[in-house]
């Protein structure tokens, strides 16, 4: 697996930068730890032999894994709706590598729907590359009250904080039309351009914008 | 002490280990077509992924609307969801006390989650009839979802639907013994009707309709051809007939 770059008969290769390549010294390194936990095992596996004990493996939680709690907010769905994002060319086949759609940090995949995004982040393999653990603590009857108490609390701040004064209320609305107006404006003219020839430009339109809810 | 955030292994019908509810698994008190739905649907995967007890408040405070599955894809509705969280959590009996009584006493739809629960899971009789009756004077209206559109319901109408139905929000609840039958065994007191005095003077009046037309001999006919017997009272206690009361 030579320097591809040039060709066989020494014609000039083309361009191969966007092939995977493979960092020998990580992988070199990720084996040394593999052979270091075969020892090990085999050395535990001596050990209860030894001591007439079973061996049993144990896959274990890393020391520091969380709690997983529950989702603070919605995911943020909808703004995905008709965007337009530009794919490197080099994306990974499949899941793998940031493309089009859902992209998930973490784990470098990509979904294509909401709803596969979202089991994706309810899976062990994600919880396990997040650092959480699947498991999610009992509450008492002390957490049900106080965190009752501080969901009223904010309830209650929320609603005060709404605008009651009739007259800033129509002036805000007022504005929201405004903007709307533009942007619809702005839409029909540009189909109008696109359409000089005559031929209508259809617009499809999914059930709640396509989004899965 | 902690439990899973998603039902996977609860669902896994292969070794249960963990709370027993009328000696089965708990989320088997939901059928299996209905377990499907809310594990597919998106509010579960979504929102009721990772929650324990405390956040299911969370949740639960911002219920709009009680049902059960709608539409034609029997969709089901964020109540019946966190209804099945609250089966695989098994919250201990203070806390869902807690959400029926405190909590309940501000937020009506929490209230509702609640006495679903304790009819589902509570195993003694007595108990869901001693813990349920009172809410049967909780007059706040309800937003209901039934398959096709809404309704209009309230939290005394849906808890007497709880004790008296069979189906109720796209489930079977578990057998109870009526209420009667508890009375005879004297394991419960006969019921103390929150409308108390006024009942017994709606039985007076009924009484003494049926010795009127029994004197006459005849058999009446009612007036706009109604079907029950029940005349309405004038504010000075004797028995007026519909026609009088219509020129009010």
């Amino acid at each position: 697996m030579a320097d591809r770059k040039a060709g066989a008969y020494g014609a000039a290769g083309g361009d191969t930068a966007f092939r995977r390549t493979w960092d020998r010294d990580e992988y070199a390194a990720k084996a040394a730890d593999r052979e270091q936990k075969v020892k090990e095992e085999g050395k535990a596996r001596y050990e209860a032999a030894a001591a007439g004990k079973k061996y049993i493996p144990r896959a274990s939680t890393p020391p520091d894994a969380r709690d997983t709690e529950a989702r603070n907010a919605r995911l943020n769905v909808a703004d995905l709706v008709g965007k337009q994002t530009i794919v490197v060319a080099g994306a990974g086949q499949g899941k793998r590598g940031k493309s089009a759609g859902f992209y998930c940090d973490a784990c470098d995949l990509t979904y294509k729907d909401n709803l596969q995004f979202v089991e994706h982040l309810n899976s062990k393999q994600h919880l396990v590359a997040t650092g959480e653990s699947g498991e999610v603590r009992r509450a008492t009857l002390e957490d049900v009250k106080e965190r009752f108490e501080y969901l009223k609390r904010k309830r209650e701040d929320e609603k005060s904080r709404e605008v009651v004064d009739l007259t800033a209320r129509i002036e805000v609305a007022v504005e929201v039309e405004e903007r709307e107006r533009e942007v619809r404006r702005r839409k029909r003219n540009e189909k109008r351009r696109k359409t000089k020839d005559g031929a209508g430009v259809q617009e499809i339109k999914v059930e709640n914008d396509g989004v899965i809810c | 002490m902690a439990h899973q955030a998603d039902a996977k292994k609860s669902l896994d019908e292969r070794g249960y280990t963990g709370a027993l509810i009328h000696g089965d698994n708990p989320l088997k008190l939901f059928e299996k077509a209905v377990r499907d739905r809310i594990v597919d649907s998106y509010y579960w995967k979504e929102q009721c992924f990772g929650l324990n007890a405390a956040t299911l408040l969370d949740r639960a405070l911002e219920l709009t609307f009680i049902g059960g599955t709608y539409g034609v894809a029997q969709k089901p509705t964020p109540f019946l969801c966190l209804a099945f969280k609250l089966l695989q959590l098994v919250p201990e009996r203070e806390i869902i006390q807690y959400y029926l009584e405190q909590a309940g006493e501000e937020y009506k739809y929490l209230r509702a989650l609640a006495a679903f629960y304790v009819r589902l899971a509570w195993e003694k009789d007595e108990d869901v009839y001693t813990t349920l009756e009172p809410y049967l004077s909780d007059s706040r209206k309800l937003k209901r979802r039934v398959r096709e559109g809404w309704a209009l319901t309230h939290v005394d109408d849906f808890v007497d639907e709880l004790l008296v139905k069979n189906r109720v929000c796209a489930t079977t609840l578990p057998k109870i013994n009526p209420r009667v039958f508890l009375e005879d065994e004297d394991r419960l007191e006969p019921r103390v009707s929150a409308l108390g005095d006024e009942l017994e003077e709606l039985d007076q009046e009924e009484e003494e309709l049926e010795v009127d037309s029994g004197s006459e001999g005849e058999v009446e006919e009612l007036p706009h051809g109604r079907a029950n017997g029940i005349a309405r009272t004038g504010s000075d206690g004797e028995v007026v007939s519909d026609e009088e009361m219509d020129g009010d």
